[in-house]
């Protein structure tokens, strides 16, 4: 059984829905049509319920909108009994009712929005949708409009580890307000948004989370990849050059450009000739040495006998990138 | 989304990746795309490239309009996966790289260069939906499409084709030029369709061949001077049949042939889903595969920008300069053509029974009975740039030729079936096979080419190149030296040679740079 608000919007458009279900399940034939009525009466008719409340003047685009989402998710394999991956109807459920005055105003935008972005994290090795849908149910519902709670979601990505969105995120945190910025990257409390920008541009291993000074102490700040074997991207161990703020990497025939900073590291399919121009145009910071599994720098040392010679080695100005035959996974050393 | 929605998706860009030669910047809106459409996507992505654009319509064209599951346009990234089935040892490959229908290719390769195109095939396979189409993306209505198709038939007359003078004009008219013409339509657009040409009168044909080749119409010495555009023709039976015997320069003027292949039953679920649906796909066609006149003026721009590197011309060159030579024709050199012997109407057998003792089976000008036109040569080239345009490249590939080459030739190259090549073993086939036919025949060329090492050692190339840089400054010993080496090479080539196609052009062009190189120190001693 389903709300008596959304019964009506059903039975309403009745022919033009079962048209719709007729063409999805043209493009997707696995879609079922009981894991669909499941996935209506709970997670869109929860939705339902709490948009008639918020503003039922909009109840039925909102339905429209939420029925054909449903039908790419279910018909996808994304939502319903089922379902391979669990976080987008997580988010729904927990996401939109909450957010459901902003919902209402625009459908087309958020419903679609949230799906594929907790669709992205989940599928991003690595990266947090919990975390993501964490931040989106507790802050999104104060946004004005959809216009900030899009721009939250995309600062909020960016914590929950998908790194490459850096740049873009911060821009996005301009246009936030202060609190809200502060409250979804996790900065301690009392800090200001002015401050903890200035600090994260000057350094991708600054954590808004911590109160600590710059420290020159060279730290180990993440093992980035694994063997393909147990779910990673890595077929042999891999090689390192550096790309400017980024690395590239190689294993076997295959090229990824990673991206790296305090919330996550993401890697991106890449080229042959973009990681032989890398290699080829090698950069070192003054005052960083390396011998056999020592690095030094400065007159900090760190050793890792465990992982025998490196295989390679790549910089830039914050973060050092390092290789073993023994490993699989990328260790980044944070130089800041 | 509806039904109409899902047959209206197009594909999602890229649609032939390419590796890219720089890391792509990031943009945090990519957050938002995913697995469930978002409303206004279109409008968010930026106006995707032509060549984008193109391919987008193309894939939608296959995967929602005609129902074509032939992808015999084949493009391989590594070996294929191949397969002998039956008795007759049929050859199936699974090709590795992204392959294309011609039925559909060719067509919008005609579109985006505003040539002409001619349809094939038996009735009911789908020509003139194609060619509607065409009249679609072209931003024309349905009904305006097909309100402007002119349908041949036996009693069609010039004022059918073209337009009638107005009726009170006619009366009261004192001088021809007060005479107004009331146009038709059809004659004002971009694409043009053409259904059953061959079933139009003889001289309603002719008029029709004012239009195609020098796009304007006269009626009552007033001329209408069409916009330049993409033409679409359809024809039962091309060989010959229709109605009417289609008139052999109005053959001339199209550009590229297109065989309808037959429908496979095994898409029988496709056709239902229409039929129960309702759905026609021309009234459904997205908005985003739309093509604005300045888009098609921009795209024929880019497609003449596509370069065509040395090593694919030097090919074609060779591959053409098989098939104009004709050693009997003629006594003097330069008509020792097969249109010399054409225009004398020297019977075909004649000329064959005459042959000096070549091996037929291994000269590919014992092929056929004629040889290319230089508008061939150039519809040629252009179909080879559009499709490499197609394909994101902005250089054409031999293999670009390779696959075009067959539809620009479809009805230009006729074949001598009674030629001792046909007659080998397994070549039969090729009797009735035109396209597989010329893809071999260019094939057979570039084996030839290789074999006689002219990649690496091209002597007329050499001389030729020497000669581009121009005489400026050249002194009177040098120029002798030059046309002592151009003696010594044609000296070399007639001790015992047989004479081919291609060496027949070489020493042409030989003759040409002796004669330019001859001017020139006759012009120096005068200084």
């Amino acid at each position: 059984m389903v709300s008596a608000a959304l019964a009506s919007i059903l039975r309403s458009g009745r022919a033009d829905l079962n048209a719709r279900f007729a063409a999805a399940r043209r493009i997707h034939p696995d879609l079922e049509a009981d894991a669909f009525s499941e996935f209506l009466r709970t997670a869109e008719d929860d939705l339902a319920q709490t948009v008639e409340k918020a503003r039922a003047d909009r109840l039925s685009e909102v339905t429209m909108v939420a029925y054909d989402a449903a039908l790419e998710l279910v018909g996808q394999k994304l939502a319903g009994p089922g379902s391979r991956l669990a976080s987008v109807e997580e988010a729904w459920r927990r996401i939109l009712p909450k957010a459901a005055g902003l919902v209402a105003t625009a459908p087309g935008r958020v419903i679609p929005a949230v799906c594929n972005a907790v669709h992205q994290l989940a599928s991003t090795p690595g990266a947090r949708p919990a975390q993501w849908i964490e931040i989106m149910a507790e802050l999104g519902q104060e946004c004005a409009d959809a216009e900030a709670f899009l721009k939250l979601g995309q600062v909020a990505a960016w914590r929950a580890g998908l790194a490459h969105f850096r740049p873009g995120a911060i821009a996005a945190s301009d246009a936030l307000p202060e609190a809200r910025v502060l409250a979804a990257l996790g900065a301690k409390s009392g800090s200001s948004w002015a401050e903890v920008r200035k600090r994260i541009l000057a350094n991708p291993w600054f954590d808004p989370a911590k109160a600590a000074k710059n420290s020159s102490t060279l730290r180990v700040v993440a093992r980035a990849g694994s063997f393909r074997g147990f779910g990673g991207l890595f077929i042999e161990p891999p090689l390192v050059a550096s790309s400017g703020e980024h690395f590239l990497v190689r294993s076997d025939q295959e090229r990824w450009l990673l991206t790296a900073d305090v919330f996550g590291a993401t890697f991106h399919r890449a080229s042959v000739k973009e990681f032989e121009a890398a290699a080829a145009e090698r950069r070192w910071p003054a005052g960083l040495q390396m011998s056999g599994s020592r690095v030094v720098l400065d007159g900090d040392r760190v050793e890792f006998p465990e992982l025998g010679d490196f295989s390679s080695a790549a910089a830039n100005g914050a973060t050092l990138a390092l290789t073993s035959r023994l490993t699989h996974s990328i260790l980044l050393l944070a130089l800041k | 989304m509806g039904l109409r929605n899902t047959f209206q998706r197009v594909s999602r860009s890229p649609t032939n990746p390419h590796p890219s030669s720089a890391p792509s910047p990031f943009d945090v809106a990519d957050l938002y795309r995913g697995p469930v459409s978002t409303q206004g996507d279109a409008r968010d992505e930026g106006a995707p490239p032509l060549d984008e654009k193109l391919r987008q319509a193309y894939f939608w064209i296959v995967n929602s309009a005609i129902i074509s599951p032939h992808y015999d346009v084949e493009y391989n990234e590594g070996p294929p996966q191949a397969f002998v089935l039956g008795d007759s040892r049929s050859r199936l490959t699974l090709p590795s790289g992204q392959s294309y229908s011609s039925f559909v290719l060719l067509p919008l390769l005609t579109f985006a260069t505003r040539r002409k195109c001619l349809f094939i095939g038996g009735p009911g396979r789908g020509k003139t939906a194609s060619a509607i189409l065409m009249g679609v993306l072209a931003g024309y209505s349905v009904r305006e499409v097909r309100r402007a198709m002119q349908h041949g038939h036996p009693q069609m007359t010039i004022a059918d084709l073209l337009g009638n003078p107005l009726p009170a004009d006619l009366v009261n008219a004192q001088r021809i030029e007060d005479i107004r013409i009331s146009w038709r339509q059809w004659l004002g657009m971009r694409v043009k369709v053409i259904d059953e040409y061959n079933r139009i009168p003889t001289r309603t044909q002719s008029a029709l061949l004012t239009v195609m080749g020098d796009n304007y119409a006269e009626v009552l010495n007033h001329i209408y001077e069409c916009p330049d555009s993409a033409w679409f023709l359809t024809a039962n039976d091309e060989q010959g049949g229709g109605t009417y015997q289609v008139i052999e320069a109005l053959r001339d003027r199209i550009d590229i042939v297109v065989q309808a292949l037959a429908f496979n039953p095994r898409f029988l679920a496709d056709l239902l889903t229409r039929i129960e649906e309702n759905i026609r796909p021309e009234e459904v066609v997205p908005r985003q595969i739309i093509f604005t006149e300045a888009e098609v003026d921009r795209m024929q721009e880019e497609i003449r920008a596509v370069t065509v590197p040395g090593e694919a011309r030097r090919r074609l060159e060779f591959f053409a300069s098989h098939f104009e030579f004709c050693e009997v024709a003629a006594d003097q050199f330069e008509y020792k053509t097969k249109d010399t012997a054409r225009l004398a109407g020297v019977e075909w057998h004649t000329l064959a029974a005459q042959d000096t003792g070549r091996d037929r089976l291994k000269d590919l000008g014992c092929q056929t009975k004629n040889g290319l036109s230089v508008r061939v040569l150039m519809t040629l080239l252009i179909y080879a740039k559009a499709l490499a345009y197609f394909r994101g490249n902005r250089v054409v590939e031999l293999e670009d030729v390779r696959q075009v080459l067959p539809f620009v030739l479809h009805d230009k190259l006729s074949p001598d079936i009674e030629a001792p090549f046909f007659e080998a073993p397994g070549n039969s086939v090729f009797r009735a096979d035109r396209v597989g036919w010329l893809r071999k025949v260019l094939d057979l060329s570039c084996a030839d080419y290789d074999r006689l090492n002219l990649e690496r050692d091209d002597p007329v190339a050499v001389l030729a190149a020497e000669f581009r840089l121009g005489l400026d400054g050249l002194s009177e010993n040098d120029t002798r030296g030059r046309l002592v080496k151009i003696e010594r090479l044609i000296t070399e080539w007639s001790k015992g040679r047989k004479l081919y196609g291609h060496l027949y052009d070489d020493l042409l062009k030989l003759k040409y740079l002796h004669q330019r190189y001859t001017n020139y120190l006759r012009w120096l001693k005068t200084q």
